[in-house]
């Protein structure tokens, strides 16, 4: 049985980084909703590999700076 | 709440209405006096669907250009200014359906589906058991709004805590 992983994101602090680039802002780079840059910021949407190789993108680093996939609880 | 929450909470207030007002009308004096017309009971159902999405339609409307007007005004008392271009903008990032609606709407369908194969099966029992059409009738009818307000429970509750 594998062991529960899960997938994290620093979408807050580089968007604090990137002249404190609102949701909005990301949002509209993404080409996603608001509310799915929320989501996917909350942890609440594991986003698809297309999404999150945009918004790796938008804020112009490598996608693993963006997420990371770790064990859960840790 | 987001938008696609306001809209689903929307759509979930329009078909209790219709519910509530086709149960008044079906289940009142109309409905006694034909309660075994299959024809009566086809155009009932038929019209009170047709009442409901146009009612859905234009309330959403309203609803979109109430979230613009709302929208605007919250620009102006901020900056003093209304910049059109953006206020659009600001609509076109909060409204766009993207792979979070698609996944949402595909995770919530399943169980309307659910349901209204339940009360399709729950209809077949009915008339094997002795029940009329217009008894099966009302169980399809009923199970498939049941289902259609289930899946946008759901919908409301993936919005919530995620998907």
């Amino acid at each position: 049985m594998p062991e529960k992983m899960e997938i994290t994101n620093n979408i807050r602090t580089l968007r604090f980084f990137a002249h404190e680039m609102t949701q909005q802002e990301l949002a509209e780079k993404a080409g996603v909703s608001r509310q799915t840059i929320i989501a996917v910021e909350a942890g609440k949407y594991a986003p698809s590999l297309e999404l999150a190789f945009r918004i790796a993108d938008a804020f112009g680093v490598p996608i693993t700076e963006v997420f990371g996939y770790t064990k859960k609880g840790d | 709440m987001s938008y696609q929450e306001k809209r689903t909470l929307l759509s979930i207030i329009i078909s209790i209405l219709m519910l509530v007002s086709y149960s008044i009308y079906a289940f009142g004096k109309a409905g006694m006096e034909h309660i075994n017309d299959l024809q009566f009971w086809a155009r009932t159902i038929l019209i009170f669907i047709g009442i409901g999405i146009v009612a859905l339609i234009i309330l959403q409307i309203v609803f979109h250009i109430l979230m613009a007007i709302s929208k605007a005004i919250r620009q102006k008392l901020k900056d003093d200014v209304v910049d059109e271009e953006e206020i659009g903008r600001s609509m076109r990032v909060e409204t766009a359906e993207d792979e979070m609606d698609k996944m949402i709407e595909m995770k919530s369908n399943r169980f309307g589906y659910t349901i209204m194969g339940l009360g399709f099966m729950a209809g077949l029992i009915a008339i094997a058991f002795g029940a009329s059409a217009v008894a099966m009738l009302n169980i399809l009818f009923f199970s498939t709004w049941v289902g259609s307000f289930i899946e946008a429970v759901m919908q409301i509750r993936y919005y919530r805590r995620g998907v």
